[in-house]
């Protein structure tokens, strides 16, 4: 646990300009999508995924965790979920399209990722040894709020990797002694009902068993890993 | 019998060949082991008055039609179509062809009642994506993983089984679907090596077993002791060639993270 709190820490200390950086960007590509979106802004943010994806697995996990055990192990993860954003950028898999189903949900998710750092310094830390929005878990909070929020067509390889890392997250919960990744898990079960539902819903092709069937084993397998999470958390 | 027998002509013989040429490779396509196809299109031959002969191979199938009490008959090659597995085929298409013995149907009856059975709809991908998963964490729980575990597998899964549905709609070939899948989901489930948690290996080992080629492992296996020893060993070099994928898909996780295949 204290490796894992130190590599944080050092993390923050010499990165912070760059986790800056990075966040401003974020914030002008979401604004520009929202607000005027266009063509290059959706090509911008995919990019933006990819890039940010490939500075946790390169810089965060092979640089500062590198002491910790299989790091190298999660850095690969997270090229793949760069890997995933570039096959979207490649095969236009997803639209970056506001649906207007999921907005208000969307702007919330958004901004949870600022709630980390709020979180860390409530619990009495300080910085540099605080959980900040360039972190993996809320990196991949800000991944699913893009989704959320522009959800026409999304990106379903992105989607289930951050579904894979609300697990890995919520265990750390518990593993490394970090409450504030509660909230990706708490975002992420809600958005696998709802984008799981709306895909069973638009298969083309009559299928079976019926919608209603296929929405309730969807809600019933997000509550059992809800509770299962819920019950090795307390 | 007589007016059977008038019945009976060419035209007839040669409709008969085509909806048995048909069926039996829909049951074929649907991975059914090669006795059930031959027996059942053997019924069905019968329930029409006729005498039928089957040669099948893995891609190929000929199918012979003769009327009995007459001299006609009618020959048909027919593709072997790359159906999924279809349980569900299996069941309904024997079924029909005992009711066209018992109930002594007519090829219009039966053939309507075939297309019928066929045109059902299919299961919903999302379903299916839910149930394997489902399944692979049950699977992990068996071999004595812990909650993480089967949660980790649970969602590796979902992720290689996604990957393979998405691959094979896009028409790849499923050698390397099967070595992609495989790879992503083990990938994925080495993740949990990272937690130090006790039965991580479990999750790796476990995440990939929803490509395992049973079906056509076990049908390889009836096939050779039912004496289609062809189409058996045709099944079962098939099978191997997907577990040497899955190997291969796997092999790359193992190198990768432990820097060994052990």
């Amino acid at each position: 646990m204290e490796s894992f709190w130190n590599s944080i820490s050092a993390y923050n200390a010499e990165t912070w300009p760059w986790q800056l950086a990075f966040m401003a960007v974020a914030v002008v590509l979401t604004l520009v999508l929202w607000f005027r979106p266009c063509t290059w802004a959706k090509v911008a943010m995919k990019v933006y995924m990819v890039a940010v994806s490939l500075w946790i697995a390169l810089v965060y996990y092979l640089k500062y965790a590198m002491n910790r055990d299989y790091s190298e192990v999660i850095a690969i993860f997270w090229c793949m979920v760069a890997a995933a954003w570039v096959y979207d950028l490649a095969t236009h898999f997803s639209s970056f399209q506001k649906s207007g189903k999921y907005r208000g949900w969307g702007i919330v998710v958004l901004l949870l990722p600022l709630a980390y750092p709020v979180i860390s310094l409530a619990r009495g830390l300080e910085f540099p040894m605080i959980t900040t929005p360039m972190l993996p878990s809320a990196v991949a909070l800000y991944m699913l709020g893009m989704l959320m929020a522009f959800s026409r067509k999304i990106n379903f390889f992105a989607f289930i990797f951050i579904v894979h890392w609300a697990v890995i997250a919520i265990s750390k919960i518990v593993f490394f002694n970090i409450p504030e990744d509660i909230l990706l898990a708490a975002a992420c079960l809600p958005a696998m009902f709802l984008f799981f539902k709306d895909t069973a819903a638009a298969d083309e092709d009559a299928s079976k068993p019926s919608e209603t069937a296929v929405k309730t084993v969807i809600f019933i397998v997000v509550v059992l890993i809800g509770a299962s999470m819920l019950t090795e958390y307390v | 019998m007589d007016a059977d027998k008038s019945a009976m002509t060419q035209e007839h013989i040669g409709e008969i060949a085509e909806f048995i040429s048909r069926y039996l490779s829909y049951m074929l396509g649907a991975g059914v082991h090669t006795s059930r196809v031959v027996r059942n299109s053997k019924r069905i031959g019968a329930a029409l008055g006729t005498d039928v002969s089957i040669h099948t191979s893995q891609k190929t199938a000929m199918v012979t039609v003769r009327g009995r009490d007459v001299h006609f008959m009618d020959t048909r090659v027919v593709d072997i179509p790359a159906f999924p597995i279809s349980f569900e085929w299996n069941a309904d298409l024997s079924a029909l062809s005992w009711a066209a013995y018992d109930r002594k149907m007519t090829l219009k009856e039966i053939s309507d009642r075939f297309d019928e059975l066929v045109s059902k709809p299919r299961m919903n991908p999302v379903f299916v994506l839910f149930m394997a998963s489902l399944a692979n964490a049950s699977f992990c729980r068996l071999f004595g993983g812990d909650i993480w575990a089967m949660l980790i597998t649970f969602t590796s899964t979902m992720i290689g089984f996604f990957t393979r549905q998405h691959l094979a709609r896009r028409h790849v070939n499923h050698y390397i679907v099967f070595i992609v899948s495989a790879f992503v989901a083990s990938i994925c489930a080495s993740t949990a090596l990272s937690l130090g948690i006790d039965t991580a290996e479990i999750a790796l080992a476990t995440s990939v077993l929803y490509l395992v080629p049973g079906v056509p492992l076990i049908n390889g296996v009836i096939d050779i002791t039912d004496g289609h020893i062809q189409i058996g060993i045709s099944r079962l070099v098939n099978a191997l060639m997907l577990i040497v994928c899955i190997a291969i898909g796997m092999s790359g996780t193992l190198m990768l993270v432990k820097d060994s295949l052990l």
